[in-house]
C-alpha cells in the first residue's frame, strides 16, 4: 500500500507458482517478465486481468500468471477473450499466441476484432515456425526455410503480421524484442493503455528449431528502435513502409498508434444498451417475450 | 543490459546501495529460474551450479542490505528493478536444455564480466565520493566473483571437445 492509500503491484504479484517448461534459452521467458512489469506498472489486480491463449509453445504464458487464464483451442484466444471481454466489459483482456496460432489457424479472427475495435491486447510471440510439434513451417517462416518437414526449402512467401493488422485498421501497433526487456515491458504497458484492439508482435526466438539468424545475438543485429528513426506513430502510411522491412530489419517500438481512436465495440454495446434499455421489459419479464399468450 | 532513468551524476549513496541490491535480487532470481529450468530438463549438475550461484547472489544481497539499513534505516527506495534488467543476471538466452556444467560456469562468468562492465562504465559518470567508493568496491568485487567461478571451472574434468548439443536428440518429424 503506498503513502497515498493505493495498492501498488509489483511484477512478481503477477507470477504464479508454476515454473515454465519451456526449452532453456527460449525467447519466451523474456516475454512473461516483460508482461509482468507491464502489469504492475498499469496496476491492475490480478483478479481484474484475463489472459487468454491459444495452443502452441507460447500459449502456456498465461498459466505462468496470476491473472485469470485460459489456455484454449488452437486459433481461438480471439474469440474467446472477445466473448469475455463483451461479458465482462471491467476486465482487462489480454490474449496471446504464437504466430501460427494467431496467423494461420486464427488468421480468420483478427480481422474481426480489429473492425470491431475490440479493447483487447493481442501479444503474438513469433518465433517463424511450430515449436510445440517440433519444428514444421508456420505461417511467418521465411521462403526457403527448410524444416524436418520441408526438406526442400519452402515455397511460400510469410505472411507480415505487422502490415497484416495495419492493413485491416489497427488502432495499436507495435513490435518489441526479448534483445530489450524495458522497451518490451513499456511496449506492452503502452498496447494494454490504448483504448482499443491493439497488437503486439513480439520477436521471441525458438532456441530448439529457430535458426540461427533468428536467435538473440542475430536479432540484436538487425533491430533498431523506431524512436531513434524519428519515426510518427501518428503517421498510419509510414508504418507501413516501415513495416514491409519485417524480416529484413527488426524494427521495435510502437509502428501506429492512431491518435483519435474510435469508440470501442465494447462502448457501442453500451451505448445501443442504454438506448434500448428505456422501452426494455424488466430482465425477470424477459421470458414472457419468448412465451405465446 | 539495460539501466533506465537512472542519473549517474545525482546518484546518491543510499540509492546506489539500493540499485546494487536490486542488481543482486535480479541475478538470484535469475540463477534460481535457471536452475528451475534446469531440473525440468533433467539436467541436475548444472541446476546444483546454478543453486550455488543464487546462495552466492542471496550472501551478497544480505550484505548490502545490512549495510543500506544501517545507514539509512528503512527510508524510501526510489530506485526499482524496472529500472534494471541483465546486469549481473545471465542472459535468458545463455541457458541451453541439458547444458554441461562447465557451459553453466561459462554462462556464469560472462554475467560476472557483464556486472564488471556496468560499474566500470558508470564510474566517469558518479559525482559523489562515496558513490564513487563503493562503485569501485562493487567492480573490485566482480573480479573476486569472477575468480569464484574460475575455481570451481578448474574443479571439472578437462574438457571432451564434445557438444553439449551433440547428445540432444535430432529433431524428428511428427
Amino acid at each position: 500500500m503506498s503513502a497515498t492509500g493505493t495498492c501498488e503491484y509489483q511484477p512478481k504479484d503477477y507470477k504464479s507458482d508454476l515454473k515454465p517448461i519451456w526449452c532453456p534459452g527460449c525467447g519466451d521467458f523474456s516475454v512473461v517478465q516483460g508482461i509482468y512489469r507491464a502489469l504492475a506498472a498499469i496496476g491492475r489486480p490480478p483478479h481484474e486481468i484475463a489472459f487468454v491463449s491459444g495452443i502452441g509453445c507460447s500459449s502456456r504464458i498465461p498459466g505462468y500468471t496470476t491473472a485469470y487464464g485460459f489456455n484454449s483451442v488452437h486459433g481461438r484466444a480471439l474469440p474467446i477473450a472477445q466473448g469475455i471481454k463483451l461479458a465482462n466489459p471491467d476486465l482487462l483482456v489480454l490474449a496471446a499466441g504464437g504466430d501460427g496460432d494467431g496467423f494461420s489457424i486464427g488468421g480468420g479472427h483478427i480481422a474481426h476484432l480489429i473492425r470491431r475495435n475490440m479493447d483487447i491486447t493481442y501479444i503474438v510471440m513469433d518465433n517463424q515456425i511450430y515449436g510445440l510439434t517440433k519444428g514444421q513451417l508456420s505461417p511467418t517462416s521465411q521462403k526457403g526455410r527448410t524444416t524436418c518437414t520441408s526438406r526442400y526449402g519452402s515455397l511460400e512467401e510469410p505472411v507480415n503480421p505487422l502490415l497484416y493488422v495495419l492493413a485491416y485498421g489497427a488502432g495499436f501497433v507495435a513490435q518489441a524484442s526479448p534483445t530489450d526487456l524495458v522497451g518490451m515491458a513499456a511496449t506492452i504497458e503502452e498496447a494494454i493503455r490504448y483504448p482499443g484492439f491493439a497488437f503486439v508482435n513480439i520477436q521471441s526466438p525458438c532456441v530448439t528449431y529457430g535458426e540461427e539468424a533468428q536467435q538473440i545475438k542475430g536479432l540484436k543485429a538487425i533491430s533498431e528502435s523506431l524512436q531513434s528513426l524519428g519515426h510518427n506513430p501518428a503517421d498510419r502510411l509510414a508504418a507501413m513502409d516501415l513495416a514491409q522491412q519485417y524480416g529484413n530489419k527488426l524494427h521495435l517500438g510502437v509502428f501506429y498508434r492512431n491518435p483519435e481512436p474510435p469508440p470501442t465495440y465494447g462502448d457501442l454495446v453500451k451505448e445501443r444498451q442504454t438506448l434500448l434499455s428505456k422501452d426494455a421489459p424488466p430482465k425477470e419479464r424477459i421470458l414472457d417475450l419468448f412465451i405465446k399468450k | 543490459m539495460a539501466i533506465q532513468g537512472i542519473d549517474f551524476a545525482k546518484l546518491s549513496l543510499m540509492d546506489a546501495l539500493d540499485l546494487a541490491i536490486l542488481v543482486e535480487d535480479e541475478a538470484q532470481e535469475r540463477y534460481e529460474e535457471f536452475a528451475a529450468q534446469m531440473d525440468q530438463h533433467r539436467t541436475p549438475q548444472a541446476a546444483q551450479f546454478f543453486r550455488y550461484m543464487v546462495e552466492n547472489e542471496a550472501k551478497h544481497g544480505r550484505e548490502l542490505l545490512a549495510r543500506r539499513v544501517q545507514r539509512f534505516g528503512d527510508a524510501p527506495r526510489s530506485v526499482t528493478r524496472a529500472m534494471i534488467f541483465d546486469v549481473e543476471a545471465p542472459d535468458y538466452d545463455a541457458a541451453r536444455a541439458f547444458m554441461s556444467p562447465r557451459k553453466a560456469m561459462e554462462a556464469a562468468l560472462a554475467s560476472e564480466v557483464k556486472a564488471h562492465s556496468f560499474f566500470v562504465s558508470a564510474l566517469p559518470s558518479l559525482k559523489d565520493a562515496e558513490v564513487r567508493a563503493l562503485f569501485e568496491e562493487l567492480r573490485d568485487e566482480e573480479i573476486e566473483h569472477q575468480e569464484l567461478v574460475k575455481i570451481e571451472l578448474a574443479k571439472l574434468p578437462p574438457d571432451s571437445g564434445l557438444s553439449d548439443e551433440d547428445f540432444v536428440d535430432e529433431p524428428a518429424a511428427q
